[in-house]
């Protein structure tokens, strides 16, 4: 523990740079008078500030790709955990951080078109997504239960206001409602599980509770706060509450049955630019906490300064965790897509199956491999291509028709061929259906799933087979609209030009990464390492707990 | 732990224990003479007027956000007054540029919020006024 350090502000400079943008953001706002200008100017402000923060991002990841392929040796002052060890700044953390900057840059190209969201409100409107975007960074990157706590709670809070952002509409109104209850709940619940995590370990910095773990599960000892020590028989009952606890704060974040009951209304009710943004931005930033949380706690230094790469060392303390996890991943995918079924607005559809993908990513966490964690960060930037994709389709009809229910989608097929075509191509890849980039996410998942062996984990794979097989049921039904029914009118939908380049844009990607996805799950592997820190009494010095095989 | 707390606990047993004790000794030894003024609703010593529960303006909330704000500032001034002058002393690690600076930025942040709030109409609450904001009185 170290006191603040001015040192510590350089490597803080992305979410600076974010930071004075939401600034500038507010400041713009007042001093454009002309709304149709305003609008345009203040886009303009929110990607120079994006563009800026991923300036100074890159190159970092860029370093921290070369040294994973042994171009370069890490820089080690680049894997630190700065501000009294609250934020980690490391390979992890940069690689989540540029998704989060791509996610972001296309929400806002989709707010500048959306006619959902008024000019006159777009200076607060962009300067919270940035806010949201920044929360985000502090997730991916906190190694402190109170900045994790502070991470969700700023995404949360600024969710709560853009869920609620279409002026005077009930839905959107009653969204924002559902959506604040919901949220309060959970990080109450989260705040009880942390100061339980407090109690047991004396400490909230993650590394902390990591060495008391470690010396629990190998030599048996529990941990001692303040000269007290823990009853063995309640100990391991009490971490498991505390975990379950903290688990239920990230659940509801990234929407995992049971608490994903909020997502179908505050999706149908939110603006739909943001929506997309909220099923896939805020959605990654939850699993970043999430494999922060597990990896940080859990996973067992290796030899040579590497992690171990069996996963949960919890079993060895007969903590229930892969079982618990295991279990929740499978309810999740299938109540997702059972309940996407009968929907007949696409929004809400494509809500559900957000919440089939949060079941199949958490497939990820049951294992905890280099490979399931590999997966995990590969599928969310899958995900975000062809779900984004899909909710701009939806949102180009809903601007012309008024409507986004199956209803709205009938002969799109000719009324506006290419976005028909990019929507089938996005939800076969939600699907997972080669040779589309879907199909590679998926594979890869229960791919680590299998590899891990025993009879539960092929139980897992083979529900989240089952699963894929009925998505695809609920997918080609909005296929089906678009080019097999009668369409109402044959006039053309004429949707803006903006919206057939950016399917266009998402759709590319989607198409290539399923046949050639080598540079990004490459990069990805090279930034599979966690920033972790000696024991307190070993020594002062940190070291790179680094998860890729040695 | 729990006798790091104790002095908390203590606090919070007095307080407790003082309110009870002067409620109960006032309830029983206090002269009880009722009247019909002292049995009124107590309005700021003015006569009260009309029923309290009834609507109100809705932009009562956006002055009340804007006195959580500088509160809050005011509130965090004082500790870093005390950081301030340790550093001018030559106390703390930092130096008292760099404190000042620190709080010219916190300072700056705010003032742009008061500019904004100012700009979109949030300090103007006459009836006239009242046309600018999002948030419209309720009522009346």
């Amino acid at each position: 523990m170290s006191a603040f350090q001015v040192v510590d502000l350089t490597r803080f400079v992305p979410e600076l740079l974010l930071g004075g943008c939401i600034l500038f953001l507010f400041i713009g706002d007042l001093l454009v008078r002309d709304e149709r200008k305003k609008r345009i100017f203040l886009t303009a402000l929110a990607l120079a500030g994006l563009a800026s923060a991923a300036a100074a991002v890159i190159p970092t990841f860029w370093g921290n790709v070369q040294a994973a392929l042994g171009i370069e040796s890490y820089a080690t002052q680049d894997i630190v955990a700065a501000f009294s060890g609250q934020v980690a700044f490391d390979p992890v953390a940069t690689v989540f951080k540029i998704l989060f900057l791509v996610i972001t840059g296309v929400a806002i190209f989709t707010s500048l078109l959306s006619d959902e969201l008024p000019d006159r409100h777009m200076g607060e409107y962009y300067a919270l997504l940035l806010s949201i975007t920044f929360g985000m960074f502090l997730m991916a990157s906190a190694n402190d239960m109170l900045m994790i706590y502070l991470g969700v709670e700023l995404v949360s809070i600024v969710s709560y206001a853009m869920a609620g952002y279409r002026p005077r509409d009930k839905r959107s109104s009653e969204a924002a409602l559902k959506y604040v209850i919901y949220g309060g709940a959970a990080s109450g619940v989260m705040l009880f599980g942390i100061s339980l995590l407090y109690g047991l370990f004396g400490s909230t910095e993650l590394t902390t509770m990591h060495h008391a773990i470690v010396s629990w599960a190998s030599r048996g000892e529990l941990p001692v706060v303040d000269g007290v020590i823990a009853t063995a028989k309640l100990f391991p009952l009490t971490v498991l509450l505390a975990i379950v606890f903290v688990f239920v704060g990230i659940g509801y974040k990234i929407a995992v049955v049971p608490f994903h009951m909020w997502s179908p209304d505050v999706y149908e009710g939110a603006p739909t630019p943001f929506t997309g943004f909220l099923s896939v931005g805020p959605k990654a930033a939850g699993f970043a906490l999430l494999m922060r949380f597990f990896v940080g706690l859990f996973v067992a230094d290796g030899q040579n300064g590497y992690a171990a790469t069996d996963g949960f060392m919890a079993m060895a303390i007969d903590l229930p965790l892969p079982a618990m996890i295991g279990i929740i991943a499978a309810a999740t995918m299938t109540v997702g897509n059972l309940a996407a079924i009968p929907q007949t607005n696409v929004k809400r559809l494509l809500a559900y199956s957000s919440i089939a993908h949060a079941g199949y990513l958490l497939m990820g966490f049951v294992v905890l491999s280099v490979s399931s964690l590999h997966a995990v960060i590969f599928y969310l930037c899958i995900y975000f291509l062809m779900n984004m994709g899909a909710f701009a389709v939806c949102q180009a009809v809903r601007d012309r028709t008024g409507g986004e229910l199956l209803h709205d989608f009938r002969g799109l097929g000719k009324r506006e061929p290419i976005l028909a075509v990019a929507m089938v191509i996005f939800l076969l890849s939600l699907t997972g259906l080669p040779p589309l980039a879907g199909f590679v996410g998926k594979f890869y998942i229960f791919a680590a799933v299998i590899e891990r062996g025993g009879y539960w984990y092929w139980t897992l794979a083979l529900i989240g087979v089952l699963n894929s097989a009925v998505s695809l049921f609920y997918y080609m039904r909005v296929a089906r609209a678009m080019f097999l029914t009668e369409p109402l009118t044959d006039e053309p939908l004429r949707a803006k030009r903006g919206y057939l380049a950016l399917s266009t844009v998402l759709v590319v990607p989607v198409v290539v990464l399923g046949l050639y996805w080598a540079p990004v799950s490459e990069s990805i592997r090279g930034s599979l390492a966690f920033f972790r820190s000696q024991p307190m009494s070993a020594a002062a010095h940190p070291s790179v707990v680094d998860v890729r095989e040695p | 732990m729990l006798q790091s707390h104790l002095p908390l606990f203590l606090v919070l047993v007095v307080a407790l224990g003082l309110g009870v004790f002067i409620l109960v000794v006032s309830s029983l030894v206090g002269p009880k003479r009722p009247s019909a003024v002292k049995a009124d609703a107590f309005e700021c010593g003015n006569p009260p007027s009309g029923y309290a529960r009834e609507r109100f303006g809705v932009k009562f909330y956006l002055v009340a956000i804007l006195f959580l704000v500088f509160d809050i500032e005011a509130v965090f001034i004082y500790p870093w007054a005390i950081v301030f002058s340790d550093s001018t002393r030559g106390a703390g690690t930092l130096s008292p540029l760099l404190v000042v600076v620190e709080m010219v930025v916190f300072v700056g942040i705010l003032m742009i919020g008061l500019a904004y709030a100012w700009r979109k109409g949030a300090l103007e609450w006459g009836p006239e006024h009242g046309k600018g904001l999002e948030t419209t009185t309720a009522g009346h």
